[in-house]
């Protein structure tokens, strides 16, 4: 970890130029906590490293009516954890940070940076994906949105480009009687990361109680979070029965492609995500009726 | 290209010269605060904590310039040579230590929670300090000497 300049433009203009006079050589650095470890093997070696911590307005979490939950790219997961306003809208974000690496990560570790980064085995994206979440992405050319979902492409890759800067994630507002749950499974310890993920939103149909809108996240069992399209499919426009419940689950123990890793075997994940769907999918319906 | 940066280390102004890629737990080392050590060098084992604005941090992984204008504490800065803090106190009266590599680790953190939350619950307490290890298994001490001064 050496031979980089350290850059700490005050504006988003600025920090985009400066990404794109490097031309890919630049990196934007933010909490730090993947970049210095990545660093620290060699795996990324970059000319400089461009702070966006001294930049105004990406920071803070905000609630919008229309735009939902708008979290800036530079909020901690310690901020995440102990928001009053989270807890208030969306309380299971404060509830699974708990879970999250360790307090000292936490502390520095930031929401931009976690999507940014297309690590795999992190909680978030996985619960953003099962929100429709969007993000917002500055570069010199201009702003553009992208549904969460299209930012991750690969293992460690994403769809910014070398200039561009992902600078806050929407969470869109949550209909009436919808019910979110997130289940984590850690093969070894709690500070690990996880070895499973699965995020369910469910929004039940008022008069008939069927389940009328149904997402399916899954984390750490494919390159990327991913949605089980088919197992939302089994399930949508119809009340919850024990069977479809079981089809479902099988269904996105299918959709994924994990890898076996010290972790657990491929096997062994694909058996997680069947039970852990069936668990996530009957909590995030009681949720909802309660909503 | 060396950068110049103030740290607030334990309540003094330090202005050092150092290269970007100097991290903080290596700059306060510089200094003779020898008490945060470096262990696994990628944030999992807690023996490099400093306060940084009064919160945890792993040191290891923390660049010395993104501390500019900020309060570092270390173990060090706690208690004085006649009085030590609390914490410190516990820890020797529980016998919470057996090599020392990461008790100053510990207690730093012990201190952050304590402030965060002065009364917390067993749960609190294992879970904040989840992220720190005693290679010794020192851990019913550890866990004693905090109840001890969170006062459960």
């Amino acid at each position: 970890m050496r031979g980089f300049e350290y850059l700490e433009p005050t504006t988003l203009s600025e920090a985009c130029g400066l990404l794109k006079r490097y031309a890919g050589d630049a990196k934007v650095f933010a909490g730090g906590s993947a970049f210095t470890i990545l660093m620290k093997q060699g795996l990324l070696q970059p000319k400089a490293l461009v702070n966006i911590k001294k930049i105004e307005g990406l920071r803070g979490i905000r609630y919008d009516p229309v735009e939902g939950l708008i979290i800036g790219a530079l909020v901690t997961h310690h901020e995440i954890e102990t928001s009053e306003l989270l807890k208030e809208k969306l309380p299971i974000l404060c509830e699974l940070e708990h879970d999250v690496a360790n307090i000292r990560v936490r502390n520095m570790a930031t929401v931009g940076g976690n999507l940014a980064s297309g690590e795999p085995l992190t909680d978030l994206p996985c619960v953003f994906i099962s929100l429709d979440s969007k993000v917002k992405i500055s570069s010199s050319s201009g702003d553009r949105t992208l549904p969460l979902e299209k930012l991750f492409v690969d293992y460690y890759e994403t769809a910014l480009a070398s200039d561009e800067i992902l600078t806050q994630v929407m969470l869109p507002p949550l209909e009436p009687l919808t019910g979110v749950e997130y289940l984590r499974f850690s093969s070894s310890s709690v500070v690990d990361k996880p070895c499973v993920g699965v995020s369910t939103r469910i929004t039940l149909d008022a008069k008939s109680q069927a389940l009328r809108t149904v997402r399916i996240g899954l984390g750490c069992v494919a390159p990327t979070p991913i949605r089980a399209r088919r197992a939302e499919k089994i399930l949508e426009g119809k009340p919850l029965d024990p069977q479809r419940l079981a089809e479902a689950a099988a269904s996105a123990s299918e959709e994924c492609s994990p890898l076996s890793d010290l972790r657990g075997s491929e096997h062994y994940k694909r058996e997680m995500v069947r039970v852990l769907v069936r668990r996530a999918v009957p909590k995030a319906c009681k949720r909802a009726q309660g909503s | 290209m060396k950068k110049r940066v103030n740290i607030f280390v334990n309540g003094v102004e330090r202005i050092l010269e150092v290269e970007p890629w100097v991290t903080l737990l290596e700059a306060v080392r510089g200094l003779g605060l020898t008490g945060a050590k470096l262990g696994c060098d990628i944030q999992v084992c807690g023996t490099c904590t400093l306060l940084l604005d009064g919160r945890p941090v792993s040191a290891c992984s923390v660049l010395a310039v993104d501390a500019d204008g900020r309060q570092v504490l270390t173990i060090e800065g706690l208690g004085d040579k006649n009085r030590l803090h609390p914490l410190q106190e516990a820890f020797m009266d529980c016998g919470a230590l057996q090599c020392g590599y990461c008790t100053s680790g510990f207690i730093l953190t012990a201190k952050a929670m304590l402030e965060e939350s002065p009364r917390p619950t067993e749960e609190q307490i294992r879970s904040y300090m989840g992220g720190n290890f005693c290679r010794c298994g020192c851990y019913p001490e550890i866990l004693e000497a905090i109840r001890k001064v969170a006062g459960l």
